[in-house]
């Protein structure tokens, strides 16, 4: 008897050792997405944070399907401090292979975010075959024209959200010419950022409205990344009787101008074709409500509260219950859908091999939070509409009473443009 | 006439960002290098009163000059002492905690363009037909009221001659029983006194970045360099040099240049007379 009683405690102790010290049943790998972001900028944070929120999600409805086996998302960031004054190209293209070798990243998915470091990435994830969808920040249309030009060498290089191009002839135009019509104004003053796509969007925008019959008063002012006085230009603006201020630049001082521009009461409204500063739900505060009337281009629906789409509320509800602020500005929506778009091709392509993930990418169709999702083949530029239901539909909103109110495009807008008071008089 | 206007207040507002930084290297001959971090801090510190703490705006600037006249004299107390004479490990020690000012800022939080100071002044007047918003003209009576103040403090404050007779020779100043490290300290805090005021006046026109550290470190070292190192004198004089022709360059070529003036003034400086306008540490190498 004692023997039994001997066998059987020596069989649960084993038993038990064996279930304590076993090591855990073996977790499916974790798919990783190696994000290089200029995180103390809002085009890196707000990616961030976006790319979390939607990683959290798949990872909660039980990960990815990849040919059968459901594997979880995990998120690797670098920072890359490419929007950063001073700081070279280089320092990208190092976070940019980091995450590629020592990370392990099967996916890049957000920047680099500086354009001229997003471009000098493509070689480097064409030598490792490592597929990339850019969503914030580079806006350079050379990206997706280097794709068409070079298809083999660098088809691994996707955008899911906006570039100058379009921006400036889908958006920016037609809205300033929907202003000219509505308030008869005809004289366009331009201040850029001293960065690739601040100066060639600038330019443009300069020879497509003077061809418009608009009056663009000068050359484009240039501005060095961290200026902090604009008066000189201001001055010159309210000296030749601009209407419209036209404004590239994603560095945080701009809110610095549109103090500046209230201060000085230049009977101008200013349109941030890209401003960074402004397009943050802190700018009223920040600048004391001077920069009411401001307009801004968040470049995709869904980087600021809008109802584009079924999935847009949704999406600001859950970035608003995540992070405790509604969606910052542009990089957010986009990428936020990079993760649900690769989630949706690796799945189709039941695999993460690389050249099946680019067919799969190309052949996508998905409805998302700024709309139709689908990428040019050729070009790997994500497709643009005015309509979400044909296209990536893009957003410019104004500072109206504390509020981003959706003024263009029409399709989703919420509100009118309207002036400030010192321009109505 | 823009240019005159905006001229000059660019032209203060360069000798407030340089004054403490001319002070600490006129009087220790240290070469603050994390000058500009401090000035960061400085706006840091108030936002954290004003917004976090809710202190009374001129409570909040006040208590955040104190506090950083501490830090600055905490910083030589028991860092700067070690390679006090030693120039380079000078400029690599507050460099250093210049950058772990900088990026611990950054790493607590300061991102973006949200955090602000309130302008002590609302509105804006009109002067010779340009518009100039009230805290500009703030700007610039205080920076007259601060070189004024200064001036005064070193003539005829006993603590301020002790410090002008380190300036002048030190080793001499220490026969005479004045305490070179305790005079070290005093100059120190002034110094971080003074870039903390710099930080108050000017940054309600804008927003607290941490960027902007390195670039009032990299002006305030330019003020410097063409005034002479050292020469308070000098540093008044090069900040309306260089101020105003940052408004002529930003008016005749374009504001992409502007940057470009301060590292030219440096260079010009360095071919033409190494020892800047009033400097003198150079003078027997130049005649020869």
């Amino acid at each position: 008897m004692k023997t039994g009683w001997f066998v059987l405690v020596t069989v649960l102790a084993f038993c038990v050792s064996i279930t304590a010290f076993a090591p855990p049943a073996a977790a499916a790998e974790p798919i990783v997405l190696g994000c290089p972001l200029s995180t103390a900028f809002l085009y890196g944070w707000d990616a961030e944070r976006a790319i979390r929120l939607a990683v959290e999600e798949i990872n909660a409805q039980g990960g990815v399907d990849v040919g059968g086996e459901k594997r979880p998302f995990e998120v690797e960031v670098i920072d890359t401090r490419d929007l950063e004054p001073g700081v070279p190209v280089s320092e990208a293209l190092l976070a940019v292979e980091k995450l590629i070798l020592e990370k392990k990243a099967d996916f890049i998915v957000g920047g680099p975010v500086r354009s001229e470091a997003a471009l000098a990435a493509m070689s480097l994830l064409s030598k490792y075959q490592k597929i990339s969808i850019l969503s914030t920040g580079a806006l350079t249309p050379k990206y997706h024209a280097m794709v068409a030009e070079n298809y083999d060498k660098f088809k691994y290089c996707f955008r899911i959200s906006g570039e100058a191009k379009w921006m400036v002839t889908g958006e920016i135009i037609p809205c300033l010419e929907q202003i000219g019509k509505d308030y008869n104004l005809n004289r366009l003053f331009i201040m850029v950022q001293d960065v690739a796509h601040g100066r060639a969007g600038g330019e443009l925008i300069a020879k497509i409205m003077a061809g418009k019959g608009w009056t663009v008063i000068g050359e484009p002012a240039i501005y060095p990344t961290g200026t902090t006085d604009y008066s000189m230009g201001l001055i010159k603006a309210k000296k030749e009787n601009a209407q419209v201020i036209l404004i590239w630049m994603d560095m945080p001082e701009t809110s610095i101008l549109l103090k500046q521009w209230h201060d000085m009461k230049v009977p101008a409204l200013p349109f941030g074709s890209i401003i960074a500063a402004a397009e943050q739900p802190g700018f009223w505060e920040a600048t004391e409500g001077k920069g009411e009337y401001c307009l801004a281009n968040v470049v995709n629906a869904g980087n600021a509260p809008c109802q584009a789409t079924p999935w847009t509320e949704k999406f600001v509800k859950a970035y608003e219950k995540k992070w405790g602020i509604e969606p910052e500005g542009y990089g957010t929506s986009s990428s936020y859908m990079a993760v649900y778009t690769i989630k949706d091709a690796v799945e189709r392509a039941g695999s993460l091999e690389p050249d099946k993930v680019v067919t799969a990418l190309e052949q996508t169709d998905l409805m998302g939070v700024y709309g139709r999702i689908r990428f040019d083949p050729k070009s790997h530029q994500i497709i643009p509409a005015t309509d979400p239901k044909e296209g990536a539909v893009g957003t410019i909103f104004q500072w109206q009473d504390r509020k981003r109110v959706v003024v263009f495009p029409e399709s989703i807008a919420t509100g009118k443009i309207l002036l400030p008071p010192w321009m109505t008089k | 006439m823009e240019i005159i206007v905006y001229g000059v207040i660019n032209s203060v507002s360069l000798t407030l960002i340089a004054l403490g930084f001319t002070l600490v290297y006129g009087i220790c001959r240290l070469p603050n290098f994390a000058h500009g971090a401090l000035y960061v801090f400085t706006g840091y510190i108030a936002w954290i009163f004003l917004n976090t703490l809710g202190i009374p705006y001129p409570i909040a600037i006040f208590l955040s000059l104190i506090v950083i006249a501490l830090v600055g004299g905490i910083m030589y107390r028991f860092i700067l002492v070690r390679v006090r004479g030693m120039a380079i490990s000078e400029i690599i020690a507050s460099y250093a905690i210049g950058l772990a000012i900088l990026e611990g800022l950054r790493w607590g939080g300061l991102k973006g363009a949200t955090y602000t100071l309130p302008s002590f002044v609302e509105g804006s007047v009109s002067i010779l037909g340009i518009s100039v918003d009230l805290q500009r003209l703030i700007v610039v009576g205080l920076g007259a009221v601060l070189v004024a103040g200064l001036w005064a403090f070193v003539h005829f404050a006993g603590i301020g001659l002790a410090l002008r007779g380190m300036a002048q020779d030190e080793r001499a100043a220490m026969t005479l029983g004045i305490d070179s490290d305790r005079m070290a300290v005093v100059a120190m805090s002034l110094g971080a006194f003074f870039a903390g005021v710099a930080a108050v006046v000017l940054l309600p026109l804008g927003s607290i970045v941490v960027e902007s550290g390195y670039n009032v470190l990299i002006l305030a070292i330019a003020v410097c360099v063409v005034g002479g190192l050292g020469s308070w004198t000098g540093a008044v004089l090069a900040a309306f040099i260089i101020g105003f022709a940052q408004i002529l360059t930003v008016v005749h070529l374009g504001a992409q240049f502007q940057v470009v003036v301060a590292l030219l003034a440096i260079i010009i400086t360095l071919i033409l007379r190494p020892s800047g306008l009033f400097g003198r540490q150079k003078e027997l190498e130049e005649r020869v």
